[in-house]
């Protein structure tokens, strides 16, 4: 499919679908990589247009080039750049061409394309990419529109249906549903129960959240010392823990225990000497830290493990049933764009300056005396014809394919032949 | 001569709308308060009116008495919005709003003429400060609601647009207390004004409306105890329920049919 351009849009990526961590690794480029792939790809002439999305779940070229010879071409210029094997790049990777290519970078965007659907980080990714793009000079009308609709549909998605909306990690529902408990986090204690990889994650991801005042106790206290000073947070006993539970409004449990580390008597202890203030117990560790006990507690809220699972499970199933929505809008940025490039071809270009130029010759014939309208139509038709000679010679001799494409724009632009 | 308040109502009923539409999509949030505000220029317009005519404050009548609740109730949605931020319970609370205003202009509004005992500032303050209180109720009625709804949400894990756009409980409760507080404060004012007023009037102090204010005010006083002793959340929310229920029963069955002296017809 060419959609009637000389120069065609067309994707070569490597994402987390067909490529493996390792391929996935060796395609991943740095802001400063990929600004020198853009500078060698132009500088090469394999393309007259490109931007390079690399995330950790992908790495796409985009390109303006000639369908699959241009693809071939990039392939081996990756595999020559990063010292792959071109088979193994082709098997791992895909490529898109035309309407198709334009719809996977929107799908990228949009976020539909993503493991966690409808993660927001891809947008801003996409957005840098274009970003670099502009400061490397590799992007002109084509591609830079391609990619502002596309940031557009990804806003668009992620406001008008709810694929954004419910959270999928189980550190950032329980942080939402805490936050919703306790309003503002930053005035509140959290009390975390050992120091491993889940406690570090935790700590990591509650500090982002605005949370400051972080204790940590563990039975090996080391351990608890150097998360503490990773973090920065306070260390507390072993001892300590119950009599700090009265102090907590939020606690997590991650130690490897096995026996619950908090029994209800200490919750109950604590929640009077809160004076019934809402405590939120939250158990990450299996087999469980926290008595399960303590859910029927007055203002206590107490999640497990697997509750939070189900609420994830619940919470993936609730973004997938959006993917429709956030379809169709999808499909109408899509439309949109489509038909502005569609238009861009040199042929219908040149039909619609020519028949622009007779609605004008018309008009003002129109407004001279019947008499001599027909004796000043020969040199009004003569002053069209010499009016889009010039132009047309130009545009089609042009061998540049970008440069033709931003040629194309600019008349449509300035003759405004793209008003409905 | 209903034109204004009708007016009001279809733009409290803009409002409403546009509301519901910020609580399912975060864009375009701005219209609900400017056309709260603007539907609460047009019934002041009309309640100024009636006011002119009447020589006194339009409360006399139960229609009166409804619209200028509606009227209050609007302008403390209009007070928590700006002064909180907190747009999530602006679809629950203009449902009441629109309610009065329309019940106040079904309702008929000619008042027998105003006998002397019915003239005077301190009744004028005593009935609008009643009315101020229990929109201040009703105001905590819609909070409660609302708790006990976000309560549910979280404790089922569901993080859904109601989750997300309604305030956290935290914030739900505190703009109750606040509710709560000036509601007290100013039925205490308005029950102490209105018994040195009857005590000019009247030949007795006994009234059923006033039995009822004065639960109504142990109900409350009960709710801020509680709230200070470790009963916050979910009990408090369902006193204030039960609270409002008296409130309502006082203001109409009590009002209609069971005080001699507080009628509004």
């Amino acid at each position: 499919m060419n959609d009637g351009h000389d120069a065609q849009i067309l994707v070569l990526g490597w994402n987390f679908r067909g490529a493996s961590g390792d391929v996935r690794e060796r395609v991943a480029f740095t802001a400063e990589e990929v600004r020198d792939g853009l500078r060698r790809l132009l500088g090469r002439g394999l393309v007259s247009e490109s931007v390079i999305v690399s995330t950790c779940h992908r790495s796409e070229i985009y390109g303006l080039g000639e369908g699959e010879r241009t693809g071939d071409e990039l392939a081996r210029f990756v595999s020559e750049w990063r010292g792959l094997d071109r088979g193994l790049l082709e098997r791992a990777g895909f490529r898109r061409f035309g309407a198709e290519a334009a719809r996977h970078l929107f799908r990228v965007a949009a976020g539909l394309d993503s493991m966690a659907i409808g993660e927001s980080e891809v947008l801003g990714q996409v957005r840098e990419a274009l970003s670099i793009a502009r400061e490397t000079g590799s992007t002109h009308a084509i591609l830079h529109r391609l990619f502002e609709s596309a940031v557009r549909t990804g806003k668009r998605v992620r406001t008008e249906t709810e694929i954004a909306v419910h959270p999928l990690s189980i550190a950032s529902i329980a942080v939402e549903l805490a936050d919703k408990v306790f309003g503002d986090l930053s005035e509140r204690t959290l009390l975390l129960l050992g120091a491993g990889e889940t406690a570090t994650l935790f700590a990591r991801h509650a500090l982002e959240s605005g949370l400051r005042d972080l204790r940590i106790a563990n039975r090996t206290r080391e351990h608890a010392e150097a998360l503490a000073a990773r973090v920065g947070a306070r260390v507390v006993t072993w001892e300590e823990v119950a009599g700090e539970l009265s102090s907590a409004d939020v606690v997590v449990g991650t130690t490897a225990s096995p026996q619950p580390v908090v029994r209800r008597s200490d919750v109950e202890t604590a929640m009077r000497q809160r004076r019934g203030k809402p405590m939120f117990l939250l158990d990450l560790a299996m087999p469980p830290d926290v008595d399960p006990e303590v859910k029927g507690i007055y203002n206590v809220f107490a999640y497990d493990l697997d509750g939070l699972e189900e609420v994830a499970a619940e919470n993936r199933r609730r973004r997938v049933r959006e993917v429709p929505r956030a379809e169709g809008i999808l499909e109408e940025e899509l439309g949109r764009f489509l038909f502005w490039y569609g238009n861009l071809s040199v042929i219908p270009t040149v039909t619609d300056l020519k028949r622009r130029l007779e609605e004008i010759r018309d008009a003002e014939l129109g407004r001279v005396p019947a008499a001599d309208r027909e004796r000043l139509r020969p040199l009004a038709d003569s002053i069209v014809a010499k009016l889009l000679h010039e132009p047309m010679r130009r545009l089609k001799s042009e061998t540049d394919a970008g440069r033709k494409l931003d040629r194309v724009e600019a008349i449509r632009h300035l003759f405004d032949l793209d008003k409905e | 001569m209903h034109l204004l308040e009708w007016t009001a109502v279809l733009l409290y009923a803009g409002a409403e709308a546009l509301a519901i539409r910020s609580l399912v999509r975060p864009r375009g949030l701005g219209g609900a308060p400017i056309l709260v505000a603007a539907g609460l220029v047009t019934q002041f317009a009309q309640l100024f009116i009636n006011a002119r005519s009447l020589g006194s404050v339009p409360y006399r009548t139960l229609g009166g008495s409804m619209a200028l609740f509606g009227w209050m109730l609007g302008l403390a949605y209009l007070v928590l919005v700006v002064r909180h931020r907190e747009r999530g319970v602006g679809p629950f609370l203009i449902p009441f709003v629109m309610a009065f205003s329309i019940v106040g202009a079904l309702l008929p509004s000619h008042p027998s003429p105003a006998t002397s005992a019915t003239r005077g500032s301190l009744f004028a303050f005593h009935v609008t400060l009643a009315i101020l209180a229990y929109a201040a109720f009703a105001l905590s009625f819609v909070l409660s609601l609302l708790y006990l709804i976000q309560n549910r949400q979280i404790r089922r894990g569901r993080t859904g647009v109601l989750f997300s756009r309604l305030p956290a409980l935290d914030v739900i409760g505190r703009m109750n207390r606040t509710s709560v507080t000036i509601g007290i404060l100013v039925l205490s004012v308005s029950v102490a004004l209105g018994v040195t007023w009857a005590r000019r009037v009247w030949t007795g102090l006994i009234d059923a409306k006033l039995l009822f204010a004065l639960i109504t005010l142990l109900v409350y006083g009960l709710l801020l105890w509680m709230d200070r002793r470790g009963w916050e959340g979910p009990r408090v929310a369902l006193l204030s329920i039960v609270g409002f229920i008296v409130v309502l029963f006082s203001y109409t069955v009590v009002n209609l049919y069971l005080s001699q002296s507080h009628v509004f017809r």
